[in-house]
């Protein structure tokens, strides 16, 4: 009989929650500034940008070169100055996911949040090429809540 | 608010380095033209709304069941590798 211990396992993968600073806050939301970006397992490919000092808040995001290859953004270059980003590996955009009433699920793709990777200061953004893009791009989900 | 009289053809200068021309005025519509610097965005005041909207849409207020994302997609690291593009725009 084999005889199980922890070191014979892979640990359980954990959530990681990574502190996030919008300094102008989210369009609408201009004095919520400080966000923990939160991973869960089995919750692929969609984060939570949660209000750090309020978890009850939060927006569901995701990266959107997974649901939207072809996405282009153009981020203006006052944006990249503002984010203090000199490469393109530097950012990660994350781009918010609404929920709807009967389990459609949508993503904006208008304005996207950028994050300065090293820095972790991030900003929600206008694309340049804002037009080319909707603010309601569909996702094809399943499961979601009613 | 600063409220300026301009005819067609005529422009306003803003900041010294953006202009702001009323091309054509035709009815209700109104035809405007802006000369700015590649780093000063500009955008129809509705992009900002629509965006706006869509945030106070997509704000949950309680821990709730994320769907399944359907088909195939990357299986992303925690912040995903991002192929982000940051050209510039003329």
């Amino acid at each position: 009989m084999k005889c199980l211990t922890l070191t014979d396992t892979e640990a359980p993968p954990a959530s990681t929650a990574t502190e996030v600073r919008l300094p102008l806050g989210i369009l609408g939301f201009e004095q919520l500034t400080d966000y923990l970006l939160v991973a869960n397992p089995g919750e692929e490919p969609f984060l939570w940008l949660q209000v750090k000092d309020e978890a009850a808040l939060a927006f569901v995001v995701v990266n959107p070169f997974i649901v939207a290859p072809d996405y282009h953004p153009d981020l203006p270059q006052a944006d990249v100055d503002f984010l203090g980003i000199s490469d393109p590996e530097d950012v990660a955009l994350f781009n918010i996911v609404t929920l709807h009433a009967g389990g459609r699920a949508t993503v904006n793709l208008k304005g996207p949040i950028a994050i300065n990777r090293h820095t972790m200061v991030g900003k929600q953004v206008v694309l340049a090429n804002a037009a080319d893009y909707p603010v309601e791009h569909p996702l094809p989900v399943s499961g979601a809540e009613p | 608010m600063l409220i300026l009289s301009r005819k067609a053809g005529e422009t306003i200068v803003i900041d010294g380095r953006i202009k702001v021309t009323v091309m054509r005025v035709d009815g209700e519509a109104v035809k405007i033209g802006i000369e700015a610097p590649a780093n000063v965005p500009v955008h129809r005041q509705e992009v900002y709304d629509e965006i706006q909207h869509s945030n106070k849409r997509a704000l949950t207020r309680q821990k709730i069941a994320l769907p399944k994302l359907s088909g195939r997609h990357n299986q992303p690291g925690n912040l995903g590798p991002v192929e982000a593009q940051t050209q510039k725009h003329s």
